[in-house]
């Protein structure tokens, strides 16, 4: 192919991606149940709205200790004893679209889908 | 003129260790994991078309175990490695269709497929299939990146290959 088709064709796939990461990243999460999960398993499940004062959820995997702050409406990573601190730094989870992520720790934390979960049909308890 | 290329990957990898080294030690610029420019991969493409396949999966592999060992982050070997070796047999695969003119254009399908591989080691890793929601951003960032690089290698390439032949021919 021509250098010049090429740089029509990845130009418009840097902007389609770029409108749909926009579009993902800015996309408000319907419910405020988030879940916690480490290693895949669900770790706990909690609806940000019924959160009354502030709780400090504390994990521990093969690089230290994560601490996840959770209050009302609210979650966050607090701190975490991985190199990288790339989950701290996400600060407070708020869409959908960008769960955080400790890939040292293997944790995920991100708003479950009311809609068709099926962790919530089939009943798994956090 | 194989001490030579034993040489030559020897220095290559050398360089592209200080690059891995030194863009490692640049904190992130996003809290996304996966976005940085990849500087070390100018050598790997630089080695891939002076050296050769060979010479080029070298330079790669010790790049990729001394870095990790070197920086510390033995957390990123597995993603890094599994990001390397996709990218670099896409690269071998479609190194013939690619011109000297078109590299950056390899080396961008390469940097996408090198996030795309570090992404899927990640949903294994954590067993989170969600972390997928982070492929476009991933798909972007490894467009712009892959054409820095590429056109880096290519440059110089194409400079020393004028050059080395102005000077013994």
């Amino acid at each position: 192919m021509k250098t010049r088709t090429w740089i029509i064709v990845l130009s418009s796939a840097v902007i389609v991606f770029a409108i749909w990461w926009l579009f993902i990243s800015n996309s408000l999460s319907p419910s405020k149940i988030v879940g916690i999960y480490q290693n895949g398993n669900l770790v706990e499940k909690i609806d940000l709205n019924s959160v009354t004062g502030e709780r400090e959820i504390t994990l521990s995997g093969e690089f230290g200790k994560n601490v996840v702050l959770v209050s009302h409406g609210h979650i966050e990573m607090k701190s975490a004893e991985c190199p990288d601190k790339i989950c701290v730094k996400h600060g407070a989870l708020e869409k959908s679209g960008t769960p955080i992520v400790c890939l040292p720790n293997k944790v995920v934390i991100q708003f479950e889908d009311t809609s068709d979960d099926v962790d919530a049909k089939t009943g798994v308890a956090g | 003129m194989k001490t030579r290329n034993l040489i030559l990957t020897a220095i290559l990898t050398a360089l592209a260790l200080v690059a891995f080294t030194i863009e490692a030690a640049i904190p992130p610029l996003t809290p996304i994991y996966g976005i940085k420019l990849g500087i070390a991969n100018v050598f790997t493409l630089f080695a891939l078309y002076a050296l050769g396949t060979r010479y080029a999966a070298a330079l790669l592999f010790l790049r990729i175990v001394l870095g990790s060992i070197f920086t510390g982050q033995v957390v990123s070997f597995i993603y890094s490695l599994t990001g390397g070796v996709l990218a670099f047999l896409l690269m071998v695969l479609l190194k013939r269709f690619f011109p000297l003119k078109q590299v950056w254009i390899l080396s961008v399908l390469c940097a996408v497929m090198h996030n795309i591989g570090q992404l899927l080691a990640a949903i294994f890793m954590t067993s989170t299939v969600q972390i997928i929601y982070y492929l476009p951003v991933l798909v972007v960032s490894g467009i712009i990146a892959g054409a820095f690089t590429g056109l880096c290698a290519q440059l110089v390439f194409i400079r020393l290959k004028k050059w080395s032949e102005s000077r013994y021919s």
